[in-house]
């Protein structure tokens, strides 16, 4: 009886905690026009939603390994085969590719690996709204916590594949600058990179799927125009094609941190990472505007 | 500041929301709506785009601490929408929606839930999104599974569970969130009746607890049970609003007049039919007498009725048998279902115009709208004639509505003794 009691007491602490009793407004007029109550809300939601992304980041992996046998191993599989496949190609002149300045299987590892998180990031945010559509059209959660929770994966597979590189390394003895302490501020600016334009198109491409399927098709073609199985070419249109690629600088820069120690393109590497992050930030506010109009027709 | 207004946890002030049904247009509008919102153009919308219409239309009303008000309407009147509105998920139109505190979704059940993960991940997982901390759901947790029944299966995935199962850990979850208002969209159908009272017990309990609800449900029982008031949404419009009762016999009302109007004419003709179409004995009509011998388009609750079938016969038969179908509006299937031939009365007619009469001294059938389906056989098997469903209205004596709670009507007689 007493110890009913106790239970009830505790019961009745916790209605009379305090409750946030702040007042919502929802109204038709454009939230631009309020910027001030617009960024504090964005910042709010941003710490609001820390928790929830990590609940979703360990939902997604923790349900994406349990449904595959051979689990993590399709994080490396991919870009074995694909180094594979060049390496096999280049040393019998099928494709003439230059010299790297490592050995050419463990440079095309290594960047397919950069490239694929690149990819990932960009996709991430386009994902994380059609997965999560069923939750949007019915729940009003923080609308960061999917896209944090993708990037969170993103930086998982990226982990996963460190362990195959180092691997890598080790096999070729490859040696490798202090640097590579600051190559993931690099690599974290290439993701910037993918997600801000991947938040920035999200909400278009879960109305049309047209962004999707030509975004395939444009990563498709974008590989070839990024040093990834080949190296930097240093003359030539194509030449001058390759550095006018945002993903280039950032890409060559992670790259140059692990290996040789020395950026080779400095202010191309700044330029692209401002460019990233004010897209970032553009790109999320976008993605906030207009997620009720895109939860508006998803059907529930 | 003890101004009554200080008990309103919900105000929705003229909201109206347009819709279109054309999915390209639909698509486009979106678009647009999201350019204008992103260059800050967006404002009240008062007039509809081509292939528009209001699915809310100048809604208003309140919502205190701990009020319990249903929402109800035919499909397709706007409920959802204005339960999506309120929760934030998609923008009014016109007018503006205010919420004191945590709104929880019970429109929700289960959304986020994964099927591969076991149901304590998912609790987990659910729980966050509706927006509580680790630490506050490791304190509800025992709780949730022990309202959820759901036992030892709470570590095996959840594409295991029945679906009742997964609907009661669905509406376990969402309620064990204790937010502020909670918004319940027809999700109490799930589950059998046990857990149904125990969903309904469990609201009693929250609004002693000052927090307040929007129920929807299609049965007017749940409404008059939970609520405290009511608002009636026809086609986007609010017609009324207010206590339950009132609101409610509105509702109801207008639900019958307007199938009547559309449908249920109570009587039925049918042509004659040429010599070679017929099998040898047709339905010409088919109509309602009272007590009286008066012909009646709505017959009445526990009086004397009689379905009259007027049939032309092109011979003499005998061993005929009638079958007659009932069915209730919103109850599949048959509702009653009759046979002469069950009953060991076999029916002769003779040749030219015959009367066949069907008498209830005491019709069963509750109000509401039925439709009534006439069969002539020769034997079991030998099918004679079909007529189409005739429809008609049961009606009710004023005096006896206070036995609308019944599902039929049972002819009684009280008595006392002294023994």
């Amino acid at each position: 009886m007493s110890q009913k009691r106790q239970r009830n007491l505790v019961q009745d602490n916790r209605t009379l905690a305090p409750r946030s009793t702040k007042t919502v407004v929802y109204r038709p007029e454009s939230q631009i026009r309020r910027p001030r109550q617009l960024l504090w809300e964005m910042w709010r939601d941003l710490l609001a939603s820390r928790e929830l992304a990590w609940r979703l980041l360990v939902r997604d992996i923790s349900a994406q390994y349990r449904q595959s046998f051979f689990g993590i191993i399709w994080a490396f599989l991919p870009p074995i085969v694909t180094a594979l496949g060049f390496t096999l190609a280049r040393n019998n002149g099928v494709v003439n590719i230059g010299e790297t300045n490592i050995p050419y299987p463990v440079y095309v590892m290594f960047s397919m690996a950069l490239w694929q998180t690149f990819v990932e990031s960009l996709n991430g945010p386009i994902q994380a709204v059609n997965q999560a559509k069923p939750m949007l059209a019915k729940i009003n959660f923080p609308r960061e916590a999917i896209i944090l929770a993708k990037l969170g994966e993103v930086f998982f597979n990226f982990g996963i594949k460190t362990l195959l590189l180092i691997g890598m390394f080790i096999l070729f003895q490859v040696s490798v600058s202090w640097t590579v302490v600051i190559a993931p501020v690099a690599l974290i600016h290439l993701v910037a990179l993918g997600t801000s334009l991947g938040l920035f198109l999200a909400p278009m491409a879960t109305l049309y799927q047209d962004f999707s399927r030509a975004l395939l098709m444009i990563t498709g073609f974008w590989l070839f125009l990024t040093p990834v199985v080949f190296p930097v070419p240093t003359s030539g249109l194509f030449g001058a094609v390759v550095r006018l690629n945002p993903v280039t600088p950032l890409l060559v820069t992670v790259r140059d941190l692990t290996t040789t120690g020395i950026v080779s393109d400095p202010a191309g590497f700044w330029a692209v990472s401002a460019i990233a992050f004010v897209g970032l930030f553009v790109a999320w506010i976008l993605y906030r505007l207009s997620m009720p109009f895109v939860v508006e027709r998803i059907s529930s | 500041m003890t101004s009554p207004d200080d008990d309103v946890v919900l105000s929705v002030n003229g909201v109206s929301k347009r819709f279109c049904r054309d999915l390209k247009r639909s698509l486009l509008y979106g678009v647009q709506d999201i350019g204008a919102e992103v260059l800050g153009v967006r404002g009240k919308a008062d007039s509809l785009r081509p292939k528009e219409f209001w699915a809310l239309k100048d809604v208003s009303f309140q919502l205190r601490r701990g009020e319990a008000l249903g929402l109800v309407g035919k499909n397709g009147s706007g409920k959802s929408t204005l339960l999506r509105i309120i929760a934030g998920l998609i923008r009014p139109d016109a007018g503006s929606v205010e919420v004191k505190g945590r709104v929880a979704p019970l429109i929700a059940l289960g959304a986020g839930f994964n099927p591969i993960l076991t149901g304590r991940e998912n609790i987990y997982a659910n729980m966050s999104i509706l927006g509580l901390t680790k630490q506050e759901i490791d304190d509800r947790f025992d709780e949730v599974v022990e309202f959820a029944e759901i036992g030892d299966a709470i570590d095996s995935p959840v594409q295991g569970y029945s679906s009742g199962m997964a609907a009661r850990l669905g509406f376990a979850t969402a309620i064990h969130t204790e937010p502020d208002i909670l918004l319940i969209d027809e999700v109490l159908a799930v589950g059998d009746i046990k857990f149904q009272s125990k969903c309904y017990r469990r609201l009693d309990e929250l609004k002693q607890k000052a927090i307040s609800f929007i129920l929807v449900a299609h049965n007017p029982e749940a409404i008059y049970a939970t609520c405290t008031s009511a608002v009636y949404l026809l086609k986007g419009d609010l017609i009324t609003q207010g206590d339950v009762s009132p609101v409610m016999r509105r509702y109801e009302e207008e639900l019958y007049k307007y199938e009547t109007d559309e449908q249920a004419h109570g009587e039925l003709f049918t042509a004659k039919k040429a010599k070679d179409e017929s099998a040898g004995l047709d339905i010409v009509s088919v109509h309602f007498q009272d007590k009286n011998g008066k012909k009646t388009s709505q017959p009445i609750s526990g009086e004397f009725t009689r379905v009259c079938i007027n049939c032309y016969a092109h011979n003499n038969y005998d061993e005929i048998g009638l079958r007659i179908r009932i069915q209730k509006q919103g109850h599949g299937g048959d509702f009653l279902f009759m046979n002469n031939l069950h009953d060991k009365q076999p029916l002769q007619v003779k040749k030219g115009n015959n009367n066949i009469y069907l008498d209830f001294p005491y019709l069963g059938l509750m109000p509401g709208t039925y439709a009534l389906i006439v069969v002539l056989l020769q034997g079991q098997l030998h099918q004679f004639d079909v007529s189409s469903p005739l429809n008609f209205k049961v009606e009710m004596h004023e005096g006896q509505r206070n036995l609308e709670r019944s599902q039929f009507y049972q002819p009684r007689h009280w008595s006392s003794l002294k023994i």
